[in-house]
């Protein structure tokens, strides 16, 4: 840091001549920084110059003092879409939450507990499932939720198809409203996770979007059916509600006090969510005590300052993610599984874990080691540069390296990619494998790769299990309906594969379950489809002192978004 | 021709030109290889929503008819939904566009009075240390990059010396006034709120002196140029023969032919603070609309690309006839050969 | 203004002469030798920098973790950055991109720029003249930021492309220069008396127009190589010029951004250099208008 000082006494002074200059003040001689020079003063405005743009001011009042609020502080990466039918990344999904409640809610054991719904049963087919709600369960308006707002939740939802609607999409055929206490879904086929996937199902006020629909719409009698209302406002029943929404900026919640469940006795009035995961800025708010809980997309470096921080510590968790560098298997070179081979030995694994924070592991296969039904006898690479070549050597295209040059993607939106990108290059160099590294906005990833001929080499994405079961990350990772999405660039299309993804999650016996997940682990390693890099540790920091946040006690509920319900985070500062 | 003909004259240019710039901006949009539709409903859509998408965006139709369709929405005040912020790119323009606004009028006024005054402190000390440091602080304004200028002070006054807020546009526990302009410094004033009209100034501090930088050298060098000229005349030397005190002869009669070509230079560095905007923003976290444009065109958000870019041709233009206008009334000289020229 | 030698009886010193005087006029100034000195420097770490810089492979596919983020000393003269590369290496190579982004949208834009320009201001008055002006009219409606960064924005991210932007925003300025000298000099006695003796107007416009506006073309392309320059480093500051591995310098600065201001060297010397290498075309530039200037007089 000293150089620094240096150099910034030396801008300094440089700077304050101007100013003193600007203010016309007769400039002394100017002292270096270390002497603390006086504040510097805005440029003045001379009245005869340019008037002010600015108004006069009116009669000034005095500002009222409000009484302290606890209010909980968290950063997100932009954009949160506050509408059910639409969000579902990591900052609406932890919105959603907060806003809506669900039939039923996930736990940290991976399974999910009675919520609006108090139980429930399932036909002997596996098709009918029945779910009895609680009564006098009030949304933020005062009206009262019924199963009729349950059904027309999934009913938009499965309209409007975006958001999480996939989870539904050809799972649910339909939802109806048996009396208001009683809803029913009829299933396509029997789902063994499908009472899991009703954690997704957030419940709107039926009424107050009807009455807040525009009438010009894509979705016919149902107009937009509010999607342009509901960005900005919740029609739900949840712990807290929108009070200011202002986009790019922040989303501002305040308690609901009329919320049916439990409360954590010191839960914050207020919730900000502020649109930044600039680390300077996080940085300074966290050690202004101007922020709760930091983003999880800190660099290591800032995490590590974070650390440094009076009352500040880095909670890491499991986030059921894995970090995959995904192959296109239909594409030269990498359509040769030996090529792929020779990349997946040549890949410096503990360099890249080294970048992350501290107990990140290397992933195990293709399942993050936390999920349930993942296999830990599955086959993993190490970096052996010899094996590399050798592998190399076997590929039909060792002696024409030069004009195979790889293309890997890495997503902008995640600045931390470079790195893994940079590292992965170096490596490949080593056995004179020639990788372009090309930064691709996500939207733009999601574009190519939506189509065998435009998806790269390689694209580097973090996916995670939408429920804590192997079985739908796999399917969603190489099952062939899967394939122009986002979450494969591997275009395996594998018949057998599929079948057995398909049979293993329709198996509603357990232990039988996860022993199809098992061989499924084994039977995609084979293939070296992907670099399986690493099992994302989600790392937040937190003001230790004064919040009371179960994910960093370790009770950490595996579904993203969950970990920043704030009914049960305590906050008593600053 | 009086200047009411050339205003309407100079508006149906601008139309024109409007008109070639849509054109030019939905050209390039649209060539990009993708899929619109796919983008517009989000990366987990089922295929049978993105073709619905596609129909109402009319992405079947032929370049000419897709583009008739844009501007005829365009004229209804319609550019599309943005893909980022899912809705109405107008609304999103409407929503920023104040908070961009107040940061160039700040700078604005930074590059005026501060160019303005560091001219004339220049042109009064001439070829001393004043003038000759303040010769070498303008050349580096003018040569620095104003994102290179906010990385500086961001770096300097936010961080190391920790005087300045270095991100939005209100501390987190200012209480944000009624929204009645958009400008927060106007609105705190109405609603007589003088802490947050103290905190969004601070707030504007930096990122518009970033901004103001470039033209805050440009205008000194012009005003001291053209005001050292002016002091050589022979009408201030006969005013001075006459005995009229200095400061008189400043005030009155040298300022204001002197900053005649301050003015019109000063038009366009404003102009040009709104391309500038967009990175001094982002660097800031300034939530404006060249944030907002800067961040769809890097998640490659066709319609708001084009509404922006629209956008700022309108205010570009708007400003530049302005600019003229003022220059006009500044000097009668002008004024005065345009009726000639009638 | 330089009128055709020919038409009027000046004493016609040579060009040595000519280049004498202006060089004269030139070394005078301490700033333009100062700019000359800068823009010699970068110009020799740019073509030389694979044998001047310290690690030349650190421009290239290269990470060393191990040496990630040391501040300036001796080793590493400014520091490495966050892969564990050589920052002032970098900026060498970084230099070159400044370089080529500058020559080569440059030599894109002047010749179709100053040919619009030429052809509009001989047809001055006619169709063809309307349509050309109202064309760079419509380029210069927005900032040209803005414009290269959404053009940048949806092509694909490279070198190539920003310089393809910058092009598209940058041959309107030349047009309407050319067009303003053009305009005037077409009503010069020596234009009509080559139309007289029936002249080819490909020989009036680039034999007797053109050489005219030389000195100014010349001035102001010296003076636009800092401003393209500077362009371009905004472009690579959002990460739509050079790609990496290879150094940019805006986007270096960019990279160094997250990590303020702890690890302050990865983003204040990439700056820097950016200010060097602007500062010194602009001097240069400078320096070359007063050489024309002076000998104009």
């Amino acid at each position: 840091m000293k150089g620094l000082r240096v150099l910034s006494a030396l801008m300094a002074i440089v700077l304050v001549a101007g100013f003193a200059a600007a203010c016309a003040a007769p400039p002394e001689t100017v002292e270096p920084i270390d002497e603390e020079p006086e504040v510097v003063e805005p440029v003045e405005e001379e009245p005869e110059v340019i008037e002010p743009v600015e108004e006069e001011p009116e009669v000034v009042e005095p500002v009222e003092e409000e009484p302290e609020k606890r209010s909980l502080r968290i950063t997100f990466s932009w954009p949160t879409y506050i509408d059910p039918a639409v969000g579902s990344d990591y900052s609406s999904s932890s919105a959603l939450c907060n806003l809506y409640d669900t039939l039923v809610f996930p736990n940290p054991e991976g399974g999910v507990d009675p919520h609006v719904a108090e139980d429930w049963e399932v036909s002997d087919d596996g098709l009918t499932w029945t779910f009895h709600l609680k009564e006098g369960i009030r949304f933020h308006n005062g009206s009262e939720l019924t199963a009729s707002d349950v059904a027309f939740s999934m009913n938009r939802m499965l309209e409007i198809g975006e958001g999480y609607a996939y989870v539904f999409l050809g799972t649910v055929e339909s939802a109806h409203a048996l009396d208001d206490y009683t809803i029913e879904f009829k299933l396509v086929e029997p789902s063994g996770i499908f009472l899991t996937t009703l954690a997704r199902l957030y419940i709107l006020d039926a009424e107050e979007v009807m009455d807040n629909m525009a009438a010009d719409g894509p979705y016919g009698e149902w107009g937009d059916y509010g999607k342009d209302w509901l960005l900005t406002h919740d029609a739900g029943s949840g712990p807290y509600k929108v009070k200011e929404f202002r986009l790019e900026e922040y989303l501002l919640m305040e308690n609901n006090p009329d919320w049916f469940g439990e409360f954590h006795e010191n839960a914050p009035d207020e919730v900000r969510f502020i649109a930044t995961t600039v680390p300077a800025t996080v940085r300074t708010m966290m050690s202004r005590q101007e922020l709760e809980i930091t983003d999880q997309w800190q660099p290591t470096e800032s995490l590590e300052a974070l650390q440094e921080m009076e009352g500040v510590e880095v909670a890491g968790f499991t986030a059921l993610t894995e970090f995959y560098y995904m192959i296109h298997t239909k594409k030269p070179p990498t359509d040769d599984i030996h090529f792929r081979r020779a990349m997946a030995w040549a890949f410096d694994y503990q360099a890249a874990v080294g970048l992350e924070w501290p107990g990140t592991q290397q992933s195990r296969g293709p399942v993050p080691a936390d999920t349930a039904g993942h296999s830990p006898d599955v086959f993993v690479f190490e970096r052996d540069l010899e094996r590399a070549q050798e592998e190399l050597a076997q590929s039909r295209y060792a002696d024409q390296l030069d004009e195979y040059p790889v293309e890997v993607h890495w997503i902008t939106d995640v600045p931390a990619e470079e790195k893994f990108a940079l590292l992965f290059q170096a490596n490949m160099a080593d056995i004179g494998i020639d990788v372009e590294v090309v930064g691709t906005p996500w939207t733009a990833v999601v574009e190519e790769v939506a189509d065998i001929e435009t998806s790269p080499h390689i694209v580097t994405i973090y996916v995670s299990a939408d429920f804590p079961e192997a079985g739908s990350l796999l399917k969603v990772r190489y099952h062939s309906d899967a394939a122009p999405t986002w979450s494969q660039n591997e275009w395996l299309l594998d018949d057998e594969l599929d079948a057995m993804i398909d049979d293993s999650l329709a198996t509603v016996d357990v232990e039988e379950r996860y022993a199809k997940y098992r061989d499924l682990q084994d039977y995609i390693v084979d293939l070296c489809p992907s670099l399986f890099l690493y099992d994302q540790i989600e790392a937040h920091g937190y003001q230790s002192e004064y919040v009371d946040w179960p994910a960093a006690k370790g009770e950490v509920i595996p579904l993203m978004g969950l970990n920043m319900y704030a009914a049960r985070i305590g906050v008593t500062g600053p | 021709m009086s200047s009411i003909t050339y205003i309407v004259r100079r508006l149906l240019h601008s139309v024109f030109v409007l008109l070639g710039l849509s054109i030019m901006i939905f050209i390039i949009a649209r060539v990009m290889p993708g899929n619109p539709a796919r983008m517009a409903v989000g990366p987990r859509a089922p295929q049978e929503v993105i073709d619905r998408m596609s129909e109402r965006m009319h992405l079947h139709e032929p370049l000419h008819i897709q583009y008739y369709y844009w501007l005829r929405d365009a004229l209804r005040g319609d550019l599309g939904v943005s893909l980022v912020t899912r809705r109405p790119v107008v609304d999103d323009i409407k929503d920023f566009f104040p908070a961009t606004l107040e940061l160039t009028l700040f700078a604005g006024v930074i590059m005026g009075a501060g160019g303005i005054l560091l001219g004339i402190l220049s042109a009064q000390h001439k070829d001393t240390w004043i003038d000759n440091a303040l010769r070498v602080v303008s050349y580096l304004g003018v040569v620095t990059p104003s994102f290179v200028f906010a990385i500086f002070f961001l770096l300097l006054f936010g961080m190391v010396l920790n005087w300045m807020p270095t991100t939005g546009r209100l501390s987190p526990d200012v209480v944000a006034p009624p929204t009645v302009t958009g400008l927060i410094t106007v609105d705190s004033l109405l609603a007589g709120n003088l802490r947050a009209f103290v905190d969004a100034l601070w707030h504007l501090f930096l990122p518009g002196l970033a901004l103001a930088m470039g033209g805050l050298a440009q205008e000194s060098r012009i005003t001291r140029s053209t005001m050292s000229d002016n002091l050589t005349k022979d009408y201030i030397a006969s005013a001075r023969s006459l005995g009229i005190p200095e400061g008189v002869i400043m005030r009155r009669f040298l300022l204001k032919p002197s900053l005649i070509p301050t003015v019109s230079i000063l038009g366009l560095d404003f102009a040009g603070t709104m391309g500038n905007a967009f990175l001094v923003e982002l660097i800031f976290n300034w939530p404006g609309s060249s944030r907002y444009g800067i961040e769809t065109m890097l998640r490659k958000d066709l319609n708001a690309i084009v509404g922006v870019v629209m956008v700022l041709g309108v205010v570009f233009i708007i400003v530049n006839i302005l600019v003229d206008v003022v220059v006009g009334l500044l000097d009668p000289r002008i004024r005065l050969s345009a009726k000639r020229g009638e | 203004m330089t009128v055709h030698a020919e038409s009027l009886d000046l004493p016609k010193g040579t060009t040595r002469e000519k280049l004498g005087r202006g060089w004269y006029k030139f070394s005078r100034n301490t700033m333009s030798i100062v700019g000359l000195c800068f823009v010699l420097l970068v110009t020799f770490l740019a073509v030389f920098a694979p044998l001047v810089a310290p690690y030349p492979e650190h421009a290239g596919k290269f990470v060393d973790f191990a040496n990630a983020s040391i501040p300036p000393g001796r080793t590493y003269p400014l520091g490495t950055d966050v892969m564990g590369r050589d920052i002032l290496s970098r900026i060498f190579f970084g230099f070159r991109f400044s370089l080529m982004m500058g020559v080569v949208v440059l030599s894109l834009v002047v010749p179709p720029g100053v040919t619009l320009g030429l052809i509009a201001g001989y047809y001055q008055g006619t169709w063809i003249d309307t349509a050309i002006m109202r064309i760079t009219d419509i380029f210069l409606a927005v900032p040209p930021l803005i414009l290269a960064l959404a053009i940048c924005s949806v092509l694909t991210p490279n070198l190539f492309n920003a310089m393809l932007a910058v092009s598209l925003m940058w041959w309107p300025w030349y047009t309407r220069l050319v067009y303003g000298l053009a305009s005037t000099l077409r009503n010069e006695f020596f234009v009509s008396s080559a139309e007289v003796i029936g002249a080819s107007k490909f020989h009036i416009i680039f034999k007797e127009i053109l050489p005219n506006c030389i000195s100014p073309i010349f001035t102001k392309m010296s003076l636009d190589m800092a401003w393209v320059i500077l362009l371009g480093s905004s472009l690579s500051f959002v990460g739509l010029g050079v790609q990496p591995p290879r150094p940019g310098l805006g986007t270096m600065v960019a990279g160094g951004t997250d990590y303020l201001p702890e690890l302050w060297w990865i983003s204040v010397f990439p700056a820097l250099a950016i200010v060097v290498v602007v500062l010194g075309f602009n001097l240069l530039g400078d320096g070359i208008r007063d050489m024309f200037a002076a000998e104009e007089v």
